[in-house]
């Protein structure tokens, strides 16, 4: 067993468990986006950052994917965790507004407005639908491509994936809804899981021959 | 190449390999790595073998191919040996020269690198300052060997290290030696080299274990692991080697830029030749110690430099970093332990092998043993990479070995460690360079790119490149980094772009600190150190583009619109009135220049024109356009009627008070009278005018011109009071007193600095102030006999050209203690004043005033020699011991400097007014307010001796500022940017005809007609020459001005 302190409470956790596990385990509230549970810590969104050492060595370190060490000191709600965590949020409701997961998160800590200029972009390039589609699905169909500004996710070349099963698995994680899966064929759609009242996909141009995670919902459109 | 299946047969082949080398042949050693092959090398390697081969010399010269040397600036060049002479941009025109010279064991002194400060020729390498002050430990190991030949590398002692490794046995031993010689990883983070080893060694062996060598160099600017890995592969290979045996590693990889062909070829080729020989692969030199090497080329991408992205590229996969621990060391390439060391820590495994590990700790500082290789570009006179023992400053690198700044630019900044790195300011260049020092200061070590900068250079720009160079490479995996630099990117274009607000600012600064606090990898954590260390040391110039709108070094295009515009401190159209003198539209030209500017005349006669210094024409290799002479051709031929001032209809009633008469005074009680405002000016002199009336000479500026110009901006509005002097006549306080609303300062600076000499109160010696005072106002003549004048500025130059004029006077020579090149006068004055006989001696400091009866009889100078740069970049003079002369004079001159006369001050400082240590008057340099509220002040007074165009600008901005501060506004207000709004269509010519025009000068009265008289020295020029010299005009205004028909 490892023993640890969090927010000067004791804990003691099994050897690898991560530090999102063990505050979750003791009842702490963190916010994560990239995180679920049976698939592998990723560290993309950084949300769930916590405060870890002291002094001038002290620093941010995102909890799902840093593991418990003895001794260790950490802090979940710090003056410093919290300015960036509303700093991460305000980037993510400049870039994807229409997002309720989001705007849930940013309720919850209280950031009512963002100060960049609005974007409506659908991804967050969180890869839960690509850690979902390979390691849960054993397909790998999907994946990242680009670096910086053009990372994307997508299948190779923009060519139709020969494992993908349409499964669906990719829109079931995604926590801005908006890789939803319907294929080329719209009326062959078999997503209903979307839950958001204002899809950002209305507006867009119609769906071509791709595949679905490239493009926006339509499933959004076809009640 | 027979395979060395022992220790002792390595030794015997190296001890023959350096038995045979002839020590007493010439060798012609030519850099040739990719930056000496882009600057003509191969032509040089070709005219060398050529002429080898023509006059058979085979065995009277060798030649030697090697890597880059370091002093990339001067190449193609030549290094002799055993001579140790060096030929700089040699052409191959030459060779046959220089070979005859080797044959006759002298030099081709025409070709040899030259000291342009001195003029003097330096023969030798190593005295050559860029070389000098450099402990070349590893570059030096280039100059040695062929890197495509491994005997080449054996000779000079290669594998030497390696071979002792191995006869000793003990691995330990090995890591120990590391770990004494403090090396620490030269990527960057500065961890210890040795301890990571020890690490290593620790991790059981029996599913492998790796080594890499980390050569994705990819900041922008450095190119020193290019530069090893051309110039000695082997080396790398033996510190690997040597890496492997110590820690038991079994494969090794080198993973290579792709963009480093040349780097790769050599490698690759070492690689071959070093297990032919049986230093790599299994069972090394007969031992039961096996290793090899391979190569990998990264694709490309600049986050692939960071440890655990390199592993995963390695391994097949995306770039991309992911979270320590686990440490390498813990599980690296395919999971299994990983030691990654950079090129240059590699390359310094050898030399502690070498030298010995204790003596290695000996050099640079405590904690930062050995030297580092830097590579230095940028606004510097010498480019090239600089390997110095840590611990060095900055400035010494900057000033020392890279020579100063390449143009008249001062040195701003230098920025180290590529875009993770930070700018640091030319005021902290004392900081030693060593790990702790750059993170203390906000940057780091980085790789060792150093670029320098001048003040052409804008600070918000280089953090918006560097931020744009992230957002490009940031592998994208963390939020923060991604969608940060990505953020960051769009407030700094915004601040460029002058849509900034100083929320931008705070936001970028928050931003900026969370993006560094809450990313994985190195590149997130450091990408904010661009923008915070600028914001940290140039927040100002930050600020200036929020809200000025003013981009100094004139780079943001949109608040920079046509440079002329942006650089003339009251914002002169010059594009307008070029274009209107381009079409003969004389008048609206006049009209363009007045409305900015209420003394034309004037300033076409003594303005400094920093508009045609960045006149893009001249910025482009072609000569600038000749702007000031163009505004003379305006003042002279068009009648000032043709102005009609635009005055506000509303008047006002709070009396304005301004103390001094000069051009800022005047300047100010003109535009305030625009606005309505009573206004008095108070002046100690009998006429109004200030300096340009008592201290510029007639033949610069004839009091005619003068006279006219200062009467038509004088009105109803304005009051004169001459013969009133402020601190003995009044007070700002009695002002206040008699219901003057505001007060504006522009007393000037009056009063002459001293030499601080004995006998400088003798009869003879006088202050050029006093001296030209005393002429211009009442015609008395002070000079007589031998002249001499001390000081370089355009004081010192009317004084020494005034006294020239004067009865009596045989002889004027100025003296300066620095060179010509460094006087801050005008050049084209400096020429006149020669021309017209005066004698010019320089770097000559004055140290005794010998005097007669209370009369000066002469001056003891002693000559100064250039020294050191100090922190303008200039070599300071420094005075050489036994130079010391006598020059015999009857008049003496000090123009060296003058300062406000502090006593007209005084009785207000009680007030709140504020003398600040170099008397000048403490403002707020942003709204000219003093200290006590309502009290502004500009001019000489507040800068000390200034330009007539930088008193005017102070004299328009004190009008805007006390007509805020009388209706009670904010005083600094976010400005417009001063972009060309005006269309005038251009005069149409064709390409060719531009291109063939050259700039017209202006023509003078010829020397001895003028030398003896105060008539005008310039002339005008004429309507062809006007029109000729206006078209040269690149019309930099229509990029931001549409025609009145395409406008929607």
């Amino acid at each position: 067993m490892i023993n640890l302190k969090i927010n000067g409470l004791n804990v003691s956790v099994d050897k690898g468990t991560t530090l999102l596990e063990a505050a979750q385990s003791i009842g702490f509230p963190i916010p994560t986006l990239c995180h679920k549970e049976g698939l592998t810590p990723y560290g993309a969104c950084r949300l769930c950052v916590m405060e870890i050492g002291e002094g001038d060595r002290a620093k941010l370190v995102t909890s799902c994917t840093y593991p418990a060490e003895e001794g260790l000191k950490v802090r979940t709600a710090s003056r410093r965790v919290l300015r960036a965590r509303r700093m991460i949020i305000e980037l993510l409701l400049a870039s994807s507004p229409q997002s309720k997961t989001i705007q849930d998160i940013a309720a919850a800590h209280n950031v009512k407005q963002q100060r960049f200029r609005q974007e409506y972009e659908d991804c967050i390039l969180c890869g839960l639908c690509v850690r979902m589609c390979k390691e849960q699905m054993m397909a790998g169909a999907i994946g990242f491509r680009g670096r910086g500004q053009d990372r994307s996710i997508g299948t190779p070349f923009d060519i139709k994936s020969e494992v993908c099963r349409l499964c669906g698995g990719c829109l079931y994680v995604c926590p801005v809804c908006s890789l939803r899966c319907t294929y080329n064929q719209p009326d062959k759609a078999i997503c209903g899981a979307c839950a958001n009242l204002s899809p950002p996909c209305v507006e867009k141009e119609p769906f071509d021959d791709m595949m679905c995670y490239m493009e926006p919902c339509v499933a959004c459109e076809i009640k | 190449m027979r395979k060395l299946t022992s220790i002792d047969e390595f030794k015997g082949l190296q001890d023959r390999l350096i038995a045979d080398q002839p020590s007493d042949i010439s060798t012609i050693i030519i850099p040739a790595g990719t930056c000496g092959q882009a600057s003509g090398a191969n032509d040089i390697i070709r005219a060398v073998k050529r002429e080898i081969l023509a006059k058979d010399l085979s065995t009277n010269i060798r030649i030697r191919i090697t890597g880059c040397h370091g002093f990339c600036e001067m190449e193609p060049s030549i290094l002799i040996e055993p001579q140790g002479t060096f030929y700089p941009k040699v052409n191959p025109k030459d060779i046959p020269r220089i070979i005859d010279a080797i044959l006759k064991d002298s030099v081709v002194d025409e070709l040899l690198w030259k000291d342009l400060s001195i003029g003097t020729t330096i023969a030798k390498q190593q005295d050559i300052p860029f070389f000098k002050q450099q402990t070349r430990t590893i570059i030096s190991r280039s100059e040695k060997v062929d890197p495509i030949r491994i005997y080449n590398y054996l000779r000079s002692g290669g594998y030497r290290g390696l071979a002792g490794a191995l006869d000793r046995g003990e691995p330990k031993w090995v890591v120990n030696e590391v770990k004494i010689s403090g090396l620490r990883g030269r990527g960057g983070a500065g961890f210890p080299t040795g301890l990571k080893w020890e690490f290593l060694a620790a991790k059981k062996g029996d599913r492998g274990k790796f080594l890499v060598c980390n050569a994705d160099e990819g900041d922008p600017g450095a190119y020193m692991d290019r530069s090893v890995l051309e110039g000695n592969p082997h080396s790398i290979i033996e510190g690997m080697l040597i890496g492997a045996y110590a820690t038991g590693a079994t494969n090794g990889v080198v993973y290579a830029r792709y963009e480093y062909p040349l780097a790769i070829k050599h490698l690759l080729i070492a690689l071959r030749q070093a297990r032919e020989l049986g230093l790599l692969g299994e069972n090394i030199l007969g031992t039961s110690f096996s290793f090899d090497i391979d190569v990998i080329k990264g694709a490309g991408a600049f986050v692939c430099g960071e440890e655990t992205a390199l592993i995963r590229s390695i391994e097949g996969k995306m770039g991309e970093p992911r979270q320590r621990p686990p440490f390498p060391t813990d599980k690296g390439v395919e999971g299994k332990p990983t030691v990654i060391n950079n090129v240059e820590t590699w390359a310094n495994i050898p030399v502690i092998f070498e030298i010995g590990a204790k003596e290695f700790a000996q050099i640079g500082t405590k904690g930062n043993s050995g030297t580092k290789i830097f590579s230095l570009v940028g606004k510097v006179k010498n480019t090239g990479l600089v390997e110095v023992p840590m611990g060095i400053t900055i400035g010494e690198i900057v000033f020392d070995i890279g020579g100063g700044s390449i143009g008249k630019a001062a040195i701003k900044a230098v920025q180290t460690g590529g875009p993770s790195g930070g700018c640091i300011p030319v005021s902290m260049f004392d900081l030693p360079i060593d790990y702790d020092s750059l993170a203390k200061a906000g940057s780091i070590m980085g790789s060792g790119g150093m670029i320098v900068m001048d003040e052409n250079t804008c600070i918000v720009d280089i953090a918006k490149y560097y931020v744009n160079f992230l957002k490009d490479e940031s592998c994208g995996k963390c939020y923060t980094c991604r969608k940060g630099t990505q953020r960051m990117y769009e407030l700094l274009e915004d601040i460029t772009e002058g849509r900034g607000t100083l929320e931008h600012l705070d936001l970028l600064e928050e931003l900026a600190h969370v993006v560094a606090d809450t990313t994985m990898c190195g590149l997130g954590q450091t990408a904010s150190n661009p923008v915070l260390s600028t914001l940290k040391y140039f927040r100002d110039e930050y600020i200036e583009h929020i809200i000025d709108k003013r981009c100094r070094a004139s780079v943001c295009k949109d608040l920079v619109g046509a440079p002329c515009q942006a650089t003339c401190p009251i914002g002169t159209e010059a594009w307008r009135y070029i274009a209107h003198i381009s079409r003969g539209e004389y008048e609206e030209a006049y009209i363009s220049i007045r409305e900015e500017n209420p003394f034309p005349s004037i300033c076409a006669r003594v303005c400094d024109h920093k508009c045609e210094s960045r006149c893009r024409l001249g910025q482009s290799g072609d000569r600038p356009v000749a702007i000031r002479a163009l505004k003379r051709f305006v003042t002279d031929n068009v009648d000032p009627s043709v102005y009609k001032p635009k005055r506000s209809s509303e008047k006002q009633t709070a009396k304005v008070a301004i103390v001094g008469a000069g051009p800022g005074g005047l300047t100010a009680a003109h535009y305030l009278s625009l606005k309505g405002y009573p206004v008095t000016v108070f002046e100690m002199d009998s006429k109004p005018g200030g300096m340009l009336f008592s201290c510029i000479p007639a033949y610069r500026l004839p009091q005619d011109v003068l006279t006219k110009e200062i009467e038509a901006v004088l009105d109803e509005n304005i009051t004169l009071e001459c013969n009133r002097t402020l601190g003995t006549d009044f007070t700002v306080n009695s002002l206040f007193d008699d219901g003057y609303k505001a007060v504006f300062i522009a007393v000037g600076a009056q009063k002459g600095r001293q030499l601080d000499l004995e006998g400088e109160d003798a009869e003879g010696v006088l202050p050029s102030i006093e001296f030209l005072k005393a002429f211009n106002q009442e015609g008395i003549q002070l000079a007589k006999g031998n002249v001499g004048v001390i000081g370089g500025g355009n004081s010192a130059v009317d004084a020494a050209r005034t006294a020239l004029r004067q009865e009596g006077v045989e002889k004027v020579t100025i003296l300066y203690r620095r060179t010509q090149e460094e006087m801050p006068a005008f050049e084209e004055e400096i020429e006149a004043a020669v021309q017209e006989g005066i004698t010019l001696e320089t770097l000559v400091a004055p140290v005794k005033i010998s005097t007669e009866d209370g009369k000066i009889t002469g001056v003891e100078f002693q000559r100064n020699q250039l020294g050191k740069m100090d922190s303008s970049g200039r070599r300071r003079p420094v005075p050489m011991e036994g130079s010391n002369f006598n020059l015999p004079l009857d008049t003496l001159i000090i123009a060296i400097s003058e300062q406000p006369d502090v006593n007209s001050i005084k009785p207000d400082i009680e007030g709140g007014l504020e003398i600040t240590r170099w008397n000048t008057l403490q403002v707020n340099e942003n709204t000219l307010e003093c200290g006590r509220s309502g009290v502004f002040a500009g001019g000489d007074v507040v800068t000390g001796p200034n330009t007539v165009i930088a008193a005017i600008a102070d004299g328009k901005k004190a009008a805007v500022m006390i007509d805020r501060y009388i209706h009670g506004e904010e005083l600094r207000q976010i400005e417009e940017p001063k972009i060309p709004k005006v269309y005038v269509e251009p005069y149409p010519i064709d390409e060719d005809e531009q291109g063939e025009i050259e700039r017209v000068e202006l023509p003078r009265v010829p020397v001895k007609r003028r030398s003896k008289s105060f008539i005008e020295v310039e002339r005008a020029m004429s309507d062809a020459d006007a029109e000729h010299e206006a078209i040269r005009c690149l019309r930099c205004d229509l990029e931001f001005t549409t025609p009145k028909s395409e406008e929607h």
